[in-house]
């Protein structure tokens, strides 16, 4: 009985914590909206503003995208099988696609965000990734989204294609890396971070609000792609990497 | 010591919101200082004469106040503004569940607006008469 209690009320917090991360942007472009409508407020503010709603926009696609990932996601796995077909993805022109969406918020905390083009021309060649498109924007989305929540004012974040060896002498596997210098993540948080919900601690002090799914859905997403999400923290560097197996670049 | 023109100081880790309260009150001529954590929020009330603090509750201590629960902040920061500027008006705009604890705040005088559902014009109303002593009546 004690139980479910304590589930009901971890449910309840959860679905609380959905409805402020869902509230908080709309409630920015409600008041943009109205301080746009303010005759007396500037053209240059207003201008300033209309790219706040843009902004906020683009952060509440993303977050819905999320939602809606989780659930499909599930299916997939059960079934074993993706909803959508693998197709040749060019992995640079993801990386900067996704790096210009996430620029204004980058922007806004003066970081910069750097895409490592001749990483991707060591790693992938004339080659591209065998994915889910969809998914794996949505992954790599989640990693940036983070890197720009959480890096420390006036960084840079980057984004590079790398080799990587999970285990000594297991194969050698790609990964799409996204390094930040920011939040220390502590040793014994970094395999908990991929279980749904969980946030770090001192992501929670810096950013009180957060649904914790991000990188479970990235985890999840790498996984149907026979892949994983990789985390290196080393004080207040770290570097998350979507980890594909190399039978994935073709 | 305190410089510059008075300001209403908005602390919110939100500010994009901040920005468009803040961009709506300086068009009423009240100029507004954003802080996005507690840290912040005291540094300004230390350096510049501020004729409001408007507040949320869940935002994070910063640098200076890193054992603060982020979730309850604005609690923290009221409480530290009525020991130390017990003058300062003080609006909180926020969304608190608990109604005990919006009755402890309108009991100490300080108004509570909830966000979302507080259009903008009424938020600009309220802390532009709490920042100049202004009576006003609301609809």
């Amino acid at each position: 009985m004690a139980e479910l209690a304590e589930t009901q009320k971890t449910t309840n917090q959860y679905l609380q914590n959905v409805a402020h991360q869902l509230t908080a942007p709309l409630n920015a472009i409600k008041w943009g909206i109205e301080a746009i409508k303010d005759e007396k407020v500037t053209i240059s503010r207003k201008m300033r503003l209309l790219s706040s709603i843009y902004s906020q926009g683009t952060i509440l696609v993303h977050l819905i995208k999320n939602f809606s990932l989780m659930s499909n996601l599930e299916a997939d796995h059960e079934l074993g099988q993706f909803r959508e077909q693998p197709e040749r993805v060019d992995p640079l022109r993801l990386a900067i696609n996704l790096a210009n969406d996430f620029q204004p918020q980058a922007a806004e905390r003066g970081i910069k965000i750097d895409i490592g083009e001749l990483s991707f021309n060591h790693v992938f060649g004339t080659k591209s990734l065998l994915a889910v498109k969809n998914l794996i924007a949505q992954a790599l989305s989640n990693l940036l989204e983070n890197a720009v929540k959480y890096a420390d004012l006036k960084t840079s974040i980057a984004v590079q294609a790398t080799f990587v060896t999970l285990a000594p002498g297991a194969k050698t596997a790609v990964g799409l890396a996204v390094k930040s210098i920011g939040l220390p993540i502590a040793p014994e948080e970094v395999k908990c971070l991929l279980n749904r919900g969980v946030r770090g601690t001192a992501a929670k002090q810096r950013i009180p609000a957060g649904t914790g799914i991000g990188l479970y859905i990235a985890n999840r997403v790498m996984e149907i792609h026979q892949g994983t999400v990789f985390i290196q923290a080393r004080g207040r560097e770290s570097t998350f990497s979507l980890v594909f197996p190399e039978s994935r670049v073709k | 010591m305190t410089e510059g023109a008075a300001v209403v100081l908005l602390a919110d880790d939100e500010p994009w919101l901040s920005e468009a309260l803040a961009f709506s009150l300086e068009s009423q001529g009240l100029e507004c200082a954003i802080a996005t954590d507690v840290s912040s929020a005291v540094q300004t009330l230390q350096s510049r004469r501020v004729l409001a603090l408007v507040t949320d509750i869940m935002m994070p201590g910063g640098p200076e106040f890193p054992k603060v629960d982020a979730s309850e902040a604005g609690f923290y920061l009221i409480d530290l503004v009525r020991r130390q500027w017990p003058k300062l008006p003080i609006v909180c705009l926020s969304v608190i569940g608990d109604q005990q604890k919006i009755r402890s705040l309108t009991a100490r005088g300080i108004r509570y607006l909830r966000k979302g559902e507080t259009p903008l014009s009424t938020a600009v109303d309220v802390i532009t008469a709490v920042a100049t002593g202004r009576r006003i009546r609301l609809h």
